[in-house]
């Protein structure tokens, strides 16, 4: 099937999604970095324990591929506290930006230009970066159960049974 | 109560939805989400229409390749499906500055969007540096 389709279609049903679930708006993203609110980080986690187990489900039967990205601790590191301190202050991040415009909260269209520029300083820093903080800490392309030599399901288990604990948690405080 | 027009789903049961939606990209088509590479791809084509020259030298912008691809298109459906969701529960309306913002910072536009463009910037910045 043509690739533009496909695309289109995941992402209107992935908006669609979002949107009802409300953890496309500032407040919501600002709420959970406040700690007042995990509407977010309830969706993430339930999507990523759904996912993993379906999806190594899926590797298992030789039905599909993983897509691991190399650890660079240098570049992870330092890129994720600069992403965060931009997140915290824009209050989306991409593929949220491009749904709450679609909400009406137009606000985040001002937010996704940023991006864009943010994404042209990138590519001009680039080769300096190349050379210095994407060589720090490069471990390959590692996973948690190879990391530790473990097959990956007791890994989805015990993370299945921390979501849980997590999510009762938020519950009992009514976050 | 029909689900389509309702104002909320459950995280929980929205998020175990996504991640049902995720297993079934990565099983029909191979494709993961993602949407940070678009606005690598966003800036190279702008740039390519004041600077071709430049751009087609730049190690980055070949490595990205400027194209509108799957996720390019993921990125505007979900646009497009967000604004469907919210017509259909009656919650789309323009929010030009959001309210917990506005609680803390006022209700000025222009101080709300000028530090969104600069939040976004470094954002996608770190989160290009992080490969996310």
């Amino acid at each position: 099937m043509n690739e533009l389709l496909t695309g289109a279609v995941t992402g209107i049903l992935f908006g669609f999604i979002m949107q009802k679930a409300h953890v496309i708006r500032y407040d919501k993203q600002l709420g959970a970095m406040r700690l007042k609110d995990m509407t977010i980080v309830k969706f993430m986690l339930s999507a990523i324990l759904v996912a993993m187990v379906g999806i190594y489900l899926l590797v298992d039967l030789g039905m599909a591929k993983l897509s691991i990205k190399a650890t660079i601790l240098g570049a992870n590191i330092l890129g994720g506290l600069i992403f965060g301190i931009g997140w915290a202050i824009v209050g989306y991040c991409p593929t949220t930006g491009s749904a709450a415009l679609g909400e009406g909260r137009y606000d985040s269209l001002f937010g996704l230009l940023g991006m864009v520029l943010g994404a042209g300083l990138y590519a001009e820093a680039f080769p300096l970066l190349k050379e210095t903080v994407l060589t720090w800490g490069n471990l390959g392309k590692i996973t948690i159960p190879g990391a530790l030599g473990v097959n990956h399901w007791i890994v989805i288990v015990v993370l299945i049974a921390a979501f849980l604990g997590v999510f009762r948690l938020f519950e009992r405080k009514g976050l | 109560m029909n689900i389509l027009t309702q104002k909320t789903w459950s995280p929980y049961a929205a998020g175990a939805v996504a991640g049902l939606l995720l297993i079934l990209s990565v099983f029909l088509t191979g494709k993961y989400f993602g949407a940070s590479t678009t606005f690598v791809r966003i800036a190279g084509f702008v740039e390519q229409a004041a600077a071709p020259e430049k751009v087609a030298g730049m190690e980055y912008f070949i490595k990205e390749k400027i194209k509108l691809d799957w996720q390019g298109m993921f990125v505007l459906g979900v646009l497009f499906g967000s604004l469907a969701s919210a017509s259909l529960s009656g919650e789309r309306r323009a929010v030009p500055v959001p309210p917990m913002w506005e609680a803390r910072f006022g209700p000025s536009r222009t101080r709300r969007w000028t530090v969104a463009f600069f939040g976004g910037a470094v954002a996608m910045f770190g989160a290009r540096l992080a490969d996310g």
